[in-house]
């Protein structure tokens, strides 16, 4: 018997600020003292607040340490683990809590945490299946095999669960219709081709409880009579694919995958198919060509794949975070637990990536109905640097933006909609005071332009011209007739896209111009950005009575624009400047003011 | 049993090809299928090596 576990952060995340150097530090030091054997170390999964990584959290002391580093680890072993005393300098500290804070429930990231879909991760081994199982794992599978496979699509349907990956469309209706195609070969298939910019809640679940997504589709393949199920991955999700061929090998060697399953008459076999990282394989007609071995485009629908689909076989395609959720339905008493989550029209909990311009930035799983405001201030600790909440962008590129006034909008897939937003997979990316909207409306269609496979005309060559006209704009050499261009273009391409991706990437730009015309009307009229981001509508000064001539600036153009003796008010050469703002992030003067170039009044940073 | 695939004794069967309809049920309350404080103790063994507190197992 171990003395104590201790989880350390294995995700991506933590992965890349340096937890597997942690843990490395952390075992030396636990040789060191002779005393490896009495404690249990575990590369877990994603406990969800990335901003605080690399975290460890010691059980059953039930300690969370964070912005940790190897060079702590000797304290950690030496007080915590030898002589029972926390490290108060490594728990989390914040404007947002009084003392430095122990836990899950004294931490104020996670007060509005409702832990369903993330109920493991962080907490077992993602590599075990013995762990999966005594938490409960494989459970509503045995019950779903033992049901007659409508009712299994009728607990689904009454738990009122919707597809997390987008449009939201019922799961249970779903897989009743590829229930009732005909047919004897059917297929269940796992989107797992997480593409928005930023959003990374797929990828958590499948590093941190990849049993999860199996149980998930086996259910599935028992409602719909399939035998064979895929999950589409992308390969830049390496550890996430590691860890599903782990859990499908240790499910075979169970008996939870392969022939007549538990002794059922049910079959299944499962594939895991790498993908090359296009944005428009998550659509699902294209994943589905990817995963024949075509180029990755989408085909017209009808007909839908629950009646043609992988193989011109009647398919089910469910995203991670909508597998994640069915064994909590199908297991006893699940559909009333579920459902008594979340909002009328919208149940159960939503897994978000909070980015952005947040002070905590990471994974939140809260219930359906939560407020943006709750989101940002309480989950996400509010505005980094005290500035004023401008906007928030639900949904990744094909989603819209959400302004500051409607901060009190409740986030399920109805009121989004209604807002010119959608659920999308569940990006949330945060803007301030500092963001312009043209500026990001350009970003996120220049983003779905490149993705665009180039299948059909509208989304090719409508997002070009938009695109064109964005660019115009924001150089200052925008017409007042170029937002009706937008707008008329805007809803051309909706309306005769092929795919989700075409109907879809107007909607930045659409959700921009419905709240933020003025901005819009700025660039183009008045040659102003009020932002100070889009380049050739503002330069930079050098504001000469606050320089104190402390060079920092200077050190940090990389193009040499800024000239000046120690000691003595700088100035900055208008001509070789290329408005990167290095110096404005470096001078602690605040002396490096905007000028807009369209109008005469200054604005400061 | 080092895994709960491993068999306790020789009266558990369970294997992928001889599968049991309580296997999984079996895993935490097991065994099931007989009576065994030994089986039973072996069973609690691999799960008190890992649970991190008391409200770590869920039936």
């Amino acid at each position: 018997m171990y003395e104590k576990h201790l989880m350390i952060c294995g995700a991506t995340g933590c992965l890349s600020s340096g937890s597997n150097l942690v843990e490395e530090a952390l075992v030396e030091e636990l040789e060191k003292h002779g005393i490896r054997d009495k404690y249990r170390l575990v590369m877990g999964g994603c406990p969800g607040f990335c901003e605080v990584g690399p975290i460890i959290v010691v059980y059953p002391d039930e300690v969370f340490y964070c912005r940790l580093k190897p060079k702590d680890m000797a304290e950690l072993v030496e007080k915590h683990l030898l002589e029972g005393e926390i490290v108060e300098r490594l728990l989390y500290k914040g404007p947002d809590v009084v003392v430095p804070a122990r836990f899950y429930d004294t931490i104020p990231f996670y007060a509005k945490h409702k832990f369903n879909v993330l109920r493991t991760s962080g907490i077992i081994d993602p590599e075990s299946i013995d762990e999966y199982i005594m938490r409960g794992g494989y459970r509503a599978f045995t019950r779903a095999l033992s049901m007659e496979p409508l009712a299994i699509c009728e607990e689904v349907k009454e738990a009122g669960l919707r597809g997390r990956g987008g449009a939201g469309f019922s799961t249970g209706l779903k897989w009743e219709f590829t229930n009732k195609a005909p047919g004897p070969k059917k297929y269940v298939v796992c989107n797992a081709d997480e593409g928005d910019p930023g959003a990374f809640m797929d990828r958590s679940i499948l590093e941190g409880d990849p049993h999860a997504i199996l149980e998930g589709m086996l259910i599935c393949g028992r409602a719909i009579g399939a035998d064979e199920g895929y999950i589409y991955c992308r390969a830049e999700y390496p550890l996430a694919i590691s860890r599903l061929k782990i859990a499908i090998r240790q499910a075979e060697e169970y008996g939870l995958l392969g022939k007549n399953i538990l002794g059922y008459d049910f079959n299944f076999k499962m594939n895991i198919k790498e993908g090359a990282g296009a944005f428009v394989c998550g659509e699902e007609t294209a994943l589905l060509g990817s995963i024949e071995g075509k180029r990755g485009m989408p085909r017209p629908r009808p007909p839908f794949p629950a009646q043609s689909g992988l193989f011109g076989k009647p398919t089910t395609i469910n995203n991670v975070e909508t597998f994640a959720n069915v064994p909590l339905i199908v297991k006893e008493g699940g559909v009333l637990e579920f459902a008594a989550i979340g909002t009328e029209g919208s149940k159960g909990t939503k897994v978000f990536a909070l980015a952005g311009k947040v002070r905590n930035t990471g994974l939140c799983e809260v219930p359906m109905g939560i407020t943006i405001r709750e989101i940002i201030y309480d989950v996400g600790g509010g505005i980094k640097r005290g500035k004023e909440f401008k906007a928030v962008q639900a949904g990744g590129p094909s989603g819209g933006c959400i302004p500051a006034e409607q901060i009190d909008l409740p986030i399920d897939y109805d009121s989004l909609n209604k807002a010119g937003a959608i659920m999308g997979s569940g990006g949330l990316v945060v803007m301030d005071e500092g963001t312009c909207m043209v500026d990001l409306a350009r970003y996120f269609l220049s983003f779905t332009q490149k993705e665009s496979c180039g299948k059909c005309t509208p989304c090719r060559e409508g997002t070009k011209r938009m695109l064109e006209i964005l660019d115009r704009i924001s150089e200052g050499a925008g017409v007042p007739e170029d937002l009706d261009t937008l707008d008329s273009l805007a809803a051309s391409i909706k309306d005769s896209s092929l795919c989700g991706l075409g109907q879809t990437c107007p909607n930045p730009v659409l959700s921009t111009i419905r709240y933020f015309r003025e901005e819009y009307e700025e660039h183009i009229t008045d040659k102003f950005c009020r932002a100070g981001i889009c380049k050739e509508l503002f330069t930079y000064r050098i504001d000469q009575e606050k320089c104190t001539g402390c060079t920092a600036c200077a050190r940090v153009c990389p193009v040499d624009a800024i000239k000046g003796e120690k000691k003595e008010p700088h100035e900055i050469e208008q001509d070789l400047c290329t408005r990167c703002g290095s110096c404005v992030e470096k001078c602690r003067q605040d002396c490096i003011l905007v000028v807009p170039q369209g109008r005469e009044a200054d604005v400061s940073n | 049993m080092k895994k709960f695939i491993d068999h306790c004794c020789e009266k558990c069967t369970h294997t992928k090809d001889n599968p049991c309809k309580d296997f999984v049920k079996c895993c935490i309350e097991g065994p099931v299928c007989h009576e065994s404080s030994s089986c039973s103790a072996r069973r609690k063994a691999i799960i008190d090596e890992v649970a991190l507190n008391d409200q770590f197992i869920i039936c």
